[in-house]
């Protein structure tokens, strides 16, 4: 029987350093939740999404969202069969165990919606019938910040379905020769099948039996309240983030092996699940203010217990 | 009679002047737009500025409801400022729309000066009548770093050579008196044989992080309730040398005493693990904390 650690071991064999990336993925896998990715181009994002789909043996599928994409390349359609004279339904890409949304915000509002409806219901609709979503589903979905000429920015209401957001860095000096070393031939093999999706499934139920104090429980929802009140915020996380800030510290517990949620969990994930939920001041811009001091200082206000 | 006249002028004088005031915004109430105007401000993000540097002044509007544009903000006269550049945000959301627009400027002349308030006008939604909204004024000084060296120069230097000299003079005859009040006194005072010096007390040895823990550790063996686990925790913690507040990583991190890295995993299981397996848990920080102070 794996444990989430083996996926976790697999990851890092392919992808140089990006711990707070690897270990995000593998918590939205034990979690049940979506993960957002936003970094430069070139930095490991798809890979690290298709080693994730290669560990646990999943069906992988990729789509790169572009402003002529329609909802039903995401979704799928039906075609008139000419030979039995019917409709058949082609299922597209959404139906996969690992789905890797690149560059979201490159598609108009019609086909964001018709895969943030799959991921929140975990079902898609074909015509006239409604078909459920393979389990388990993630969807990753990655984000450019700089090139952004052309895109369609991601509303609040959208954006709070994915479980975390994780920035992309760019690797260290150490890490960059690492990688040159280890790309510049062949692309390595994905460690592939370290786990089974029955395995995932497995680990998705245990880790809902993770306990968590009312301390902690407490402690994240301070952490969730204190970013409505916070400086230079219009608008704070929604009573969703307590639940995906809760959600992320069971899993990251499940993942270390601990049978329960301690402040750290909470404490280090509360900028992931905070920082797109998020909708700043206009007075960020005139105080030349960044969202990331914002969001670190919301989490620095609140006391752990 | 005459007082009565000049009252009725009076009153007929504020009655144009007020009607002159109030026409341009009846006048055009036809073409205005209807908002719910819930802020208006305007700001500077410096008070003081050196002629020839920049600074910015904000000026930012709430409305209820979702526009594109607030065309009708008329935006301040900046008198003699040179004007590098007026940039406008509009960001709607649910709630409301949000419109900042951010003036640059470069003042030119030294001396204070004051924006007159930006407004708008637009017919109020609460009471459905035409009116101006008005941000409030702003004051800025602009100074001159000439102007300012000359002054220190001429000014500031003399005043505190002046002031320095007398307190150097003051100083003098202080020192004079108490040293003829000292050499007086000491012809009369009588000579007093000296006390014996008190026995030393031997003073108490200062409590250590180690102190804290035993008593919070008797404490939690005798009644673990949780206000004794939270009392030997935050001991543990203090030990570790880190602040309340601060989480097991924290306290792991700052140690360097290997042997209480234990006893602080043992007292994070003892305070969030699952009640099921409390017991077990405050037996292992027990026996942790047992060995760790002995």
């Amino acid at each position: 029987m794996s444990r989430p650690s083996d996926v976790l071991d697999a990851l890092h064999a392919t992808i140089v350093g990006q711990d707070e990336v690897v270990e995000a993925l593998v918590l939205g896998l034990i979690a049940g939740g979506h993960i957002l990715l936003e970094g430069t181009p070139g930095v490991a994002k798809t890979l690290a999404c298709r080693a994730l789909a290669a560990s646990v043996g999943g069906v992988f599928r990729r789509v790169q969202f572009t402003p002529d994409l329609l909802p039903s390349d995401v979704v799928g359609t039906r075609i008139f069969d000419q030979k039995t004279g019917e409709f058949a339904t082609v299922f597209g890409p959404l139906f996969a165990n690992v789905v890797l949304a690149d560059e979201i915000n490159r598609a108009p509002a019609k086909v964001q919606s018709a895969l943030l409806e799959g991921m929140q219901e975990r079902r898609a609709t074909i015509g006239l019938q409604t078909h459920d979503l393979p389990a388990p589903f993630v969807v990753l979905a990655t984000m450019n910040p700089y090139d952004t000429d052309g895109t369609y920015p991601l509303p609040l209401a959208q954006l709070d379905r994915f479980l975390a957001k994780v920035i992309v860095r760019y690797p260290t000096r150490d890490e960059e020769q690492a990688i040159v070393d280890r790309f510049s031939g062949d692309e390595p093999a994905l460690r592939a099948g370290v786990a089974t999706l029955a395995d995932v499934q497995r680990w998705q139920r245990e880790a809902h039996g993770v306990f968590v104090d009312a301390k902690v429980r407490d402690y994240a929802i301070d952490i969730v309240r204190a970013s409505r009140s916070a400086e230079l915020v219009a608008h704070g996380a929604s009573p969703r983030a307590a639940l995906a800030l809760v959600a992320l510290a069971r899993a990251r517990a499940y993942l270390e092996g601990r049978s329960f949620a301690a402040p750290d969990d909470v404490r280090d994930l509360a900028a992931a699940v905070l920082r797109h939920r998020i909708s700043y001041d206009d007075r960020i811009a005139i105080e030349d203010g960044h969202p990331e001091d914002v969001v670190r200082e919301i989490v620095g206000s609140v006391r752990a217990p | 009679m005459a007082r009565p006249r000049r009252a009725l002028a009076l009153a007929l004088t504020l009655a144009a002047a007020l009607s002159a005031l109030w026409l341009p915004v009846e006048a055009q109430a036809q073409g205005l737009r209807s908002l719910h105007v819930d802020a208006l401000s305007m700001r500077a993000d410096r008070t003081r500025v050196p002629v020839g540097e920049t600074f910015h002044l904000a000026i930012h509007a709430r409305v209820r409801e979702r526009v594109a544009a607030l065309d009708e903000l008329v935006v301040p006269d900046v008198g003699s400022m040179h004007l590098l550049g007026d940039e406008r945000h509009v960001s709607a959301g649910p709630g409301g729309t949000d419109i900042v627009e951010t003036l640059t400027l470069e003042p030119t002349t030294p001396g204070p000066f004051t924006f007159p308030a930006a407004y708008f006008d637009a017919i109020d939604a609460n009471t459905k009548k035409p009116s101006r909204f008005a941000a409030n004024p702003v004051r800025v000084v602009v100074t001159a770093q000439a102007v300012y060296y000359a002054s220190t120069r001429t000014v500031l230097f003399p005043l505190v050579a002046r002031v320095l000299v007398m307190a150097v003079a003051l100083f003098a005859v202080l020192a004079l008196v108490v040293l003829v009040v000292a050499l007086r006194g000491r012809k009369r005072i009588p000579v007093v044989p000296a006390a014996a010096p008190p026995a030393p007390v031997p003073a108490a040895p200062p409590r250590t992080p180690r102190d804290e823990v035993a008593d919070a550790f008797r404490a939690y063996r005798s009644a673990p309730a949780d206000g004794a686990l939270r009392r030997l925790r935050a001991a543990l913690f203090a030990a570790a040398g880190v602040p309340p507040g601060a989480t097991l990583r924290d306290a792991l991190a700052n140690t360097g005493d290997a042997a209480l890295r234990p006893v602080l995993s043992a007292a994070e299981h003892a305070a969030f693990g699952p009640a099921r397996a409390r017991d077990d848990a405050s037996r292992e920080l027990s026996d942790a904390t047992e060995a760790w102070l002995r």
